[in-house]
């Protein structure tokens, strides 16, 4: 059996670059039990290093809750929110007036 | 870019439960203390994670007003401890462990956590909320915060630490913090094993940071894989639920064969080895085992079920852990779900702590002048093997390293930092951002996670560890000096952290894989498949790893010995992880 695959849509930002965001897709090998997390390491790893979202201190199992962003259009945890075999995922950040870099937020004051 | 200076008295590197409690101490003294996060605050490291449990001899307890088991001692729970350790523990730690732990949950609980249940000796909370206890005292006592910063290098002179090199994460800049003394609280360094059940901000940053200027750490070898850790789904992986439901309600540990794990086990091992913390040691090695004889499955791990477990306790014990089968954001119910039809999921060992680290005296200092460890970093209260708390650990030993660590700086004064150090150091961080042609940090990083998982797991043998070494020896001379990243701006780069991180993954698995080869005998959670016997008779010691010309290198020195007089001979190692079981006081409970 072929190996499924989802697409993922990207909302990438740049702060050294234009303000508006730019959609970047990618072709994800699909595993069942995936999360959007595993989704975004997969692409990390194997896909486009330059893409960022909050990791450098994530717990990966929805205790610090840090990992916010937007996952086909609902807010959520990217390490919690399952992905499903079937169709596209879109993931964005959580609020795209705060934005550091791709999907990562700023601090709040 | 312009250079910002941060001075202070004394910097705490490390945002969890160790950091914080040292520098709510230090600041007890009226002098400058600054704590440096590599996350946010109160949600970095392990701490928040932990279940949490806090042990105490049950005397104590009682004296507090928990219910512990009265006929519980100081002595009772230093034989204990010390018998767990394989006798490898620095005696001298444990005392002040146990002398000390009755008067720090005192001041938890003064600061405000919540108690869920006890035991005889042991009270449990949630790590958060133990977390949030300890930031609200640090900003009543007037610690400096500093969260989203990365400590990169220590800086010295004269023979003494004088500052650290910190980055902030989100902007990509650095922080020169000059200080009159250091306290290393940064934790252990899972994020060198995958699959882990630690914070991705745990690289060791803190112990590879003062071994460098030359600290020596110790015990490398001895790191506690907890049982029973989620391998799949991979939203799940590295979850310790399992492993916290088994724990108190059992359950049925069987291989790909459908065959019980446990059958032929001596009856102690089985009940004790299973229904106490002594699991995290044992049924790891049950485990690694099957694996290794070919009866694991998929993800190289075992099936846990409900088995003969009762399915109304277990619900009611899930229910007071994971209320609903949730545990914040997590949602067990398609695994509560399976545990009522007796389905199995696939559970094996994950690194979970770290017996070794720095190498520290009872005032916890390191052998370099100006700089203390305390916590999952320091080196010595549990020897070869944990089962008492941990979360005891940081919080009695971040107090004293803290208060010691203050009186140090307020003596001493402090040396400016050699010349062009700074500098320098901001020049090497800086490198993996011009560079061309060079491997990718993240795949690097997993090959190497993957390959620690499997050659530094429970079961060791020399061919395996060989051939690690070798492998982490040609990246740490070819491939990390030769970095390069796909994105080179300053903002949350990812890949840039990843290769910042690299070099300290590197280095402590280093130390790791040649302690554990160095050590030709099994003891607690090191065992070796071709030394599969305990020799009290020539490795009553702790292995040593200092800073030398040409890289590391591996010594050992004597266990520090005061009330316990170690065994003697050699003995195979379950049998003598039977004795030391059975040696234990005749208190109840986990621990």
């Amino acid at each position: 059996m072929a190996q499924k695959e989802i697409i993922v849509t990207v909302l990438r930002t740049d702060p050294d670059g234009s303000d508006a965001g730019t959609k970047k897709r990618y072709t994800v090998p699909f595993t069942d039990g995936m999360s959007a997390m595993n989704v975004l390491d997969y692409i990390y790893q194997h896909l486009d290093s330059s893409i960022a979202y909050y990791d450098h201190a994530g717990c990966g199992l929805g205790i610090c809750a840090r990992c916010t962003g937007r996952i086909n259009g609902k807010a959520g945890l990217f390490c919690q929110t399952p992905v499903d075999g079937g169709g596209e995922l879109v993931l964005e950040p959580v609020n795209k007036d705060r934005v550091q870099r791709d999907l990562v937020m700023k601090k709040k004051k | 870019m312009t250079e910002t200076y941060h001075d202070t008295d004394v910097l705490v590197v490390g945002g969890g439960g160790a950091g914080f409690r040292a520098a709510i101490e230090a600041a007890r003294a009226g002098i400058r203390v600054t704590l440096v996060s590599k996350g946010p605050l109160a949600r970095s490291g392990a701490s928040p994670m932990a279940g949490a449990d806090f042990t105490l001899d049950g005397k104590s307890m009682n004296e507090l007003g928990r219910e512990g088991d009265v006929n519980d001692s100081k002595e009772k729970v230093f034989n204990d401890i010390v018998t767990q350790g394989w006798y490898l523990n620095n005696q001298k730690l444990v005392e002040q462990y146990i002398n000390t732990a009755k008067s720090q949950l005192s001041d938890l609980m003064d600061w405000g956590i919540d108690i869920t249940l006890s035991d005889e000796r042991a009270i449990f909370t949630s790590g958060i909320g133990i977390m949030d206890a300890l930031l609200k005292q640090a900003r009543t006592v007037g610690v400096e915060l500093l969260e989203d910063v990365s400590i990169l290098e220590l800086v010295t002179n004269d023979g003494r630490v004088t500052g650290a090199l910190g980055l902030d994460v989100r902007t990509g800049s650095f922080i020169r913090f000059r200080a009159g003394a250091i306290v290393i609280a940064s934790g252990g360094w899972h994020k060198a094993f995958w699959p882990n059940t630690g914070m991705r901000d745990l690289s060791g940053d803190g112990i590879a940071a003062a071994l460098r200027v030359g600290a020596d750490i110790g015990n490398m070898e001895f790191i506690t894989f907890c049982c029973n850790v989620f391998y799949a789904p991979p939203i799940w992986m590295g979850s310790i639920a399992p492993y916290i439901l088994s724990l108190i309600c059992g359950g049925r540990l069987s291989d790909r064969n459908g065959d019980d794990l446990l059958s032929g086990f001596d009856p102690v091992l089985q009940q004790k080895g299973v229904l106490t913390e002594w699991n995290k040691s044992f049924l790891s090695y049950v485990s690694a085992q099957a694996a290794r004889e070919g009866r694991g499955l998929e993800c190289g791990g075992v099936h846990y079920s409900r088995g003969d477990a009762d399915w109304g306790f277990m619900q009611m014990v899930g229910g007071l852990i994971f209320p609903n089968w949730k545990y914040k954001a997590i949602d067990f119910s398609a695994w509560a779900e399976k545990l009522e039809k007796n389905e199995p999921v696939e559970v094996g060992p994950a690194v979970e702590y770290f017996d070794g680290g720095i190498v520290v005296n009872e005032r916890f200092e390191t052998t370099m002048p100006g700089l203390y460890a305390a916590g999952e970093a320091a080196l010595g209260t549990f020897g070869a093997n944990r089962v008492f708390s941990a979360i005891t650990e940081m919080l009695v030993q971040g107090k004293d390293a803290g208060r010691f660590a203050a009186e140090f700086a307020g003596t001493e004064k402090s040396p400016d930092p050699r010349k062009n150090a700074f500098r320098e150091a901001e020049d090497r961080a800086c490198a993996p951002l011009s560079g061309t042609g060079g491997e990718s940090p993240p795949v690097v990083r997993r090959k190497i996670q993957e390959a620690a998982h499997s050659r530094l797991g429970p079961i060791r043998c020399d061919k395996e560890l060989t051939e690690f070494i070798d492998m982490l020896e040609d990246i740490q001379k070819n491939v990390l000096s030769n970095l390069s990243v796909s994105y080179t701006g300053r903002t949350y780069n990812k890949e840039w952290f990843d290769a910042l991180e690299l070099p300290n993954i590197v280095e402590l698995l280093l130390a790791s894989a040649r302690s554990a080869r160095f050590r030709t005998e099994s003891r607690g959670v090191h065992f070796r498949e071709d030394f599969p016997h305990t020799d009290n008779d020539s490795w009553l010691c702790e292995s040593i790893v200092s800073k030398s010309e040409d890289g590391t290198t591996v010594s050992s020195r004597p266990v520090t010995v005061t009330a316990m007089t170690p065994p003697v001979g050699k003995t195979p190692y379950l049998q003598m992880m039977k004795t030391l079981i059975e040696a234990h006081s005749d208190t109840g409970g986990k621990h």
